[in-house]
């Protein structure tokens, strides 16, 4: 199939090498052409634009930061929407505001196009090697169109609900890990102050009720202090800022996530932004 | 003087009206006309747009709901900017992000118009008193030519710094109170629950370390089972909201702020959002199953 991707970052540039080992046809548009050579020495095509390459394309993933990157890419001057034709799908696999997705696919949708919000959970490991977990807001029939293709991305592929649901179960994804890293790090903290070694302690927790893929992996971090992202902590901060602004539209109370934020800000008013999130366990430490 | 005014709501009306009162010539814009009728008996001249009140006024007072209204009546098509003469000053009175405030101040210092951040402290009671605080972010010069029209609406009011400072200093006021009414409401419905009279509670804790002008008035409603606003639970939600933004933009722990904003979002998705502050309490009632 001729799939186009645009948005070659730590997620971004594995996934599209995934679409072009299972043997597709694969245009690229990059901001910063650098960022697009290694896909173009694997055969990748490059385009001038969004919009031009929306135009040679059947499916046009996108995989930006923030919700205005992703208008940027699907809306502004020679964006994708200026490309689309009557079928066009537009797959974003970003993390934005449930209330953006929205307000894009119904511009896309206006342009004769079609929109699914596809964030994914899994980080860089899990988009090379393709066991992404993919949350998927859209028509089912559109969805029913990419799920080949999203094979080959993720795992587990999930078709969530309406326009915007797939960002809803992002932002749920995210609050629930985020709450979980923080408990982990206050266990740590706990056992450090006890003089006990955390690294034993997890050990004996992995295999009962309070095992998880969390104490499994951000713990084993913290046990072994590698605060080396992983995921850049800042990039969970930025999400928190998104999903507490709905909540807060929507009036529903989110008293650990509330606090959980703010532990997030300390970190990142202590410049480990750009460390793995486990540096909560710092935070505790100070 | 000639003095526009554009947020002729409830804390702005009575605003307005002083400034009259004391003499000066009022130009107003309203998106609803029904809201300059108080407005009939003393001199004041109705408008068209922002633009045509900035046409008339040496100074515009702006008391809007939010930044993107400000922005509008600012900045929009028609805005004061569109009307602005030489010399015009800008003062608003909203309650913003002080990002928000920056933006619009440097916006209009380019096109050579003079802004205050005016935030001010003290709910409609204050405003019909005239008796508000007044915390203002802004260049001395401004100030002084306004500080002559703040006293007719405030009994306090302060520069606090440069443009947006006002507002940081409103934040501060918001996190107070803000924490401060969950916590009154917290205390009085421990005092209940441990089967004490939460009266008698407040009134000797007035006399202590604890005393404050919300245990003493707030703490007053909240036994009285008084939830009338006075200042409503979903604005006091908008304040925080803009705290916890900045909180996050700085990377600045504020935990106690962050609980204290949750439970405002409970009350607004409870349908308490109406209703006044001290709803609180009913709130963390019904919270443990009361």
């Amino acid at each position: 199939m001729r799939v186009g991707f645009i948005g070659l970052g730590v997620m971004g540039r594995p996934m599209a090498e995934n679409l072009l080992r299972a043997g597709h046809e694969l245009g690229v548009w990059a901001r910063r052409p650098d960022a697009a050579a290694a896909l173009l020495a694997q055969g990748a095509r490059g385009y001038p634009s969004p919009q031009a390459l929306a135009r040679e394309a059947e499916v046009v993933f996108t995989a930006v930061t923030a919700s205005a990157d992703v208008e940027q890419v699907v809306l502004g001057a020679a964006g994708l929407i200026h490309g689309v034709r009557p079928g066009t799908l537009i797959v974003d696999h970003s993390t934005i505001a449930p209330s953006a997705a929205r307000r894009i696919a119904a511009r896309v949708a206006a342009g004769g196009g079609d929109f699914l919000d596809a964030p994914v959970s899994g980080g860089a490991a899990g988009a090379r090697d393709a066991t992404l977990s993919i949350m998927v807001g859209g028509a089912a029939a559109a969805l029913e169109r990419a799920r080949p293709l999203l094979d080959v991305l993720g795992k587990t592929v999930v078709h969530i609900g309406p326009s915007g649901a797939g960002q809803v179960a992002k932002a749920c994804n995210q609050m629930t890990m985020v709450a979980a890293i923080q408990a982990c790090a206050e266990a740590a903290r706990l056992a450090a102050a006890h003089g006990i070694d955390f690294g034993r302690v997890r050990g004996a927790l992995t295999a009962g009720s309070a095992g998880s893929r969390v104490l499994d992996f951000f713990g084993g971090k913290m046990a072994a202090r590698d605060f080396a992202a992983g995921v850049e902590a800042r990039l969970h901060h930025k999400d928190y800022a998104l999903f507490m602004a709905e909540a807060a539209r929507l009036g529903a109370p989110l008293p650990v996530s509330g606090q959980v934020w703010q532990q997030l800000n300390a970190l990142m008013g202590n410049g480990w932004g750009r460390e793995d999130t486990s540096s909560l366990l710092r935070v505790l430490e100070t | 003087m000639e003095i526009g005014f554009i947020g002729l709501g409830l804390m702005g009306r009575p605003l307005a009206l002083h400034l009259a009162r004391a003499g000066h010539a009022l130009h107003l814009w309203a998106r609803r006309p029904a809201s300059l009728e108080p407005f009939k008996d003393v001199a004041a001249t109705g408008h068209a747009s922002p633009a045509e009140v900035a046409r008339h006024a040496a100074i515009v007072f702006t008391m809007v709901a939010d930044a993107p209204d400000v922005e509008q009546v600012v900045l929009g098509e028609q805005g004061l900017a569109a009307g602005a003469r030489p010399g015009l000053v800008i003062v608003d009175m909203s309650t913003i992000a002080p990002a928000a405030a920056q933006k619009i101040g440097a916006a209009l210092a380019e096109r050579g118009i003079a802004f205050l951040d005016a935030p001010v402290s003290g709910g409609e009671v204050g405003a019909i008193n005239a008796a508000l605080t007044i915390m203002v972010g802004g260049s001395q010069d401004v100030f002084d030519k306004v500080k002559p029209l703040f006293d007719k609406m405030g009994k306090s009011t302060t520069l606090i710094g440069g443009c947006g400072a006002g507002q940081v200093a409103k934040a501060c006021n918001q996190i107070l109170t803000g924490v401060g009414v969950a916590a009154v409401a917290e205390a009085l419905n421990f005092a209940t629950r441990s089967g004490v009279d939460a009266g008698k509670v407040r009134e000797a804790l007035l006399g202590g370390f604890a005393y404050s002008r919300i245990l003493e008035n707030h703490g007053q409603r909240m036994l009285d089972r008084n939830f009338k606003p006075g200042f409503k639970s979903w604005m006091h939600q908008k304040d925080l909201r803009i705290v916890m933004e900045e909180a996050h933009r700085l990377g600045l722990a504020l935990p106690s702020s962050a609980a204290t904003a949750q439970m405002f979002n409970a009350m607004v998705g409870s349908g308490l959002g109406e209703e006044d502050s001290v709803a609180m309490l009913k709130l963390l009632e019904k919270m443990s199953g009361q």
